[in-house]
């Protein structure tokens, strides 16, 4: 009958305890392996988790319909990065049913100033929509109204710090800015949205589409309506939002006289976009995982060379127990038991460094980790196991041990 | 019964034209309460008879029966429970484990008896009190002296009990006056009955014992007969 493990991990115990730095350095691959795992899965998700909430700050319900194929690559179906046009978000607008707002964006990036301060910033024509689909929240004044893009008046609603930059510490309200030289009336000011994608929401000055068309970015050779970069929707709710892909699909191609040839657009609903960059970001973890996968391997394979370095030195100490009446059952368990016991400890100690380092990562960075109970349920299980798997080698040969050549060593 | 009965015991190493023959047809009785020593300069095949009679080895030819018992046809884990249970083994570099404390290398074989742990404590107690060491229980082996280390080893030995107690050069790494307070343990322990046998090269030692085994050259020179005991003994 083997001995229960209880008093064979309080030798083991003893045994390691006497020689605390090989054991210390025994462990220290597995604790680095351990760290890493959970360390990486967790920046790995929180980068996910980043992620998802850029999409999600789109707004929800929203679909983006851009020029060009993009299932089919850039300027695949279109030659032209123009085809939308101002027009097309005007027939979404009344003609798709699904749709509660349409917002035609076209931005570019110009010069702003006030008096002698002048800075660049994210210019973007717009309707009144552009607000209810992108979710802007205003601090002072107000958004862009329906009548402001009719009577084409040329006034302004400036991003956080660009209202910062321009005014410091003065009122901007109902002051003037010139855009390229165009002078317009400051009527609000978004509230700050941070960045998306890693472009500044909060440097961008709003302005009516048609002002912008007319006298910022100039007419537009034969055509009547302005081309615009992204033309951005909210469905009525989100089950609709399928039903409103699909419409404003057969719309655009109708309008655009596509019979036969592909699409020269792309419309594509948030939930496309968290699909795809799911898709990247799972990878993501995966190989960071994976990356530190590696390190507890060989972590394992440190705790067999010091086990078996450790064997060859316990000869005389083998043989003794077996002499004594150790079974060959009993010397293997010892063994066995020492390396899971340094694989464990190795894994507890990298355990609480990993989540000292997603405490690190949360106060240090824009990512928010946070502590993946299976990742730890994982590497300490793996740990264990690579104790286990680790230390059967060095276990057999000491159980193999011949107790008089042992014994005479 | 005798206790321990080798008929025609041979011991060979190796096989083919590279086989090693140590012992040739040893037939030896021991009976139970004897205290034996065996004599013989080296090679003469004194410590594989031993590791024959510990069963830490066996015999290529030949029977050995411990107290009636046949060991030549009993696997390794069977061995390893009568190491455990019948025989003591003491040992010239008395081997203790650095690690563990005076009793706790006392009880280490009950620990592969499965004894009960309280009655361990108990039982290691007493057999160090009987080696004279009941006050160093807590001294790890290099705070011990080496005759006070191997009376440590002797209560390892004695702790379960055994019928049996095999001593390899037991006072080969001690001083003279050393060795005499472990032989006087030893004396004490076979007038309680316990059956010793004793491997030694020093005369002075093996004429305490009641009787010599001589072997030279794998053999066994004065087997069974009174001409071994020590008064009769003329060789060496």
């Amino acid at each position: 009958m083997p001995l229960n493990l209880i008093e064979n991990a309080s030798m083991a115990a003893k045994t390691l305890g006497a020689n605390k730095l090989r054991s210390g350095l025994t462990m220290l691959g597995i604790v680095i392996g351990n760290a890493s795992v959970i360390a990486m899965v967790a920046a790995g998700q929180a980068a996910q988790i980043y992620v998802t909430r850029q999409f999600e700050s789109l707004g929800t319900n929203v679909l983006f319909i851009t020029p060009g194929d993009a299932q089919r690559g850039p300027g695949a179906g279109a030659s032209r990065a123009d085809t939308l046009t101002l027009a097309d978000a005007e027939a979404i607008a009344t003609e798709v049913p699904s749709v509660r707002a349409v917002s035609p964006e076209k931005n570019q990036r110009l010069r702003i100033s006030q008096g002698a301060t002048e800075t660049q910033a994210n210019v973007i024509g717009t309707t009144h929509d552009y607000g209810t689909v992108r979710q802007v929240e205003l601090a002072q004044g107000r958004f862009l109204s329906p009548v402001d893009a009719q009577a084409q008046v040329p006034v302004a609603v400036l991003g956080s710090e660009v209202a910062q930059t321009l005014f410091g510490p003065q009122h901007p309200l109902n002051q003037t800015i010139r855009i390229s030289n165009q002078r317009f009336r400051v009527v609000g000011i978004a509230a700050p949205r941070g960045s998306s994608f890693g472009q500044n929401q909060d440097e961008a000055v709003y302005i009516p589409i048609w002002v912008m068309a007319n006298q910022l970015t100039g007419q537009e050779a034969g055509r009547t309506s302005p081309s615009v970069q992204t033309i951005a929707v909210s469905a009525l709710d989100p089950t609709q939002a399928s039903a409103a892909q699909y419409q404003i699909t057969n719309l655009l191609r109708l309008r655009h006289g596509l019979f036969q040839d592909a699409n020269d657009f792309t419309v594509q609903s948030q939930q496309d976009l968290l699909t795809t960059a799911a898709s990247i970001t799972d990878i993501l973890v995966l190989v960071l995982g994976f990356t530190a996968g590696i390190s507890l391997l060989v972590g394992g394979i440190g705790i067999m060379n010091i086990m078996l370095v450790s064997v060859t030195e316990r000869t005389q100490e083998i043989g003794l127990r077996k002499a004594i009446g150790a079974k060959d059952s009993d010397i293997s368990i010892q063994f066995t038991i020492e390396a899971v016991i340094l694989a464990v400890m190795g894994g507890v100690i990298g355990t609480s460094l990993g989540i000292a380092s997603i405490g690190i990562m949360t106060l240090t960075t824009p990512l928010t980790a946070s502590l993946s109970f299976g990742a730890i349920a994982v590497s300490f299980s793996v740990s264990g196991g690579i104790g286990l798997i680790f230390g059967l080698l060095p276990a057999r040969r000491a159980a193999q041990l011949d107790p008089i050549v042992a014994l005479r060593s | 019964m005798a206790l321990i009965e080798l008929e025609q015991v041979s011991k060979t190493y190796g096989s083919g034209p590279l086989a090693v023959p140590v012992l040739h047809d040893v037939s030896l009785t021991i009976e139970a309460g004897d205290y034996c020593a065996i004599m013989g300069p080296s090679g003469s095949g004194k410590s594989t008879v031993m590791n024959i009679i510990g069963c830490l080895d066996k015999p290529s030819q030949g029977r050995y029966y411990l107290d009636g018992q046949p060991i030549s046809n009993l696997d390794a884990n069977a061995l390893a429970e009568i190491r455990n249970r019948r025989i003591g083994f003491v040992f010239q570099q008395f081997y203790l484990l650095p690690q563990l404390t005076a009793i706790e290398n006392v009880m280490l074989p009950m620990v592969y008896a499965n004894v009960p742990g309280p009655k361990r404590r108990t039982r290691a107690l007493r057999a160090l009190q009987k080696v004279g060491l009941g006050n160093r229980l807590h001294n790890r082996p290099n705070q011990l002296s080496g005759g006070q280390q191997q009376r440590v080893a002797i209560a390892r030995a004695i702790v379960n009990r055994p019928q049996l107690l095999l001593a390899d050069e037991p006072t080969g790494a001690l001083d003279s006056q050393t060795s005499q307070s472990i032989m006087d343990i030893f004396a004490d322990l076979n007038r309680e009955g316990m059956t010793l046998v004793m491997v030694t090269h020093d005369r002075e030692v093996a004429q305490q014992c009641e009787r010599i085994l001589t072997f030279r050259d794998g053999r066994l020179l004065n087997g069974q007969d009174a001409s071994s005991h020590p008064s009769a003994a003329s060789l060496g």
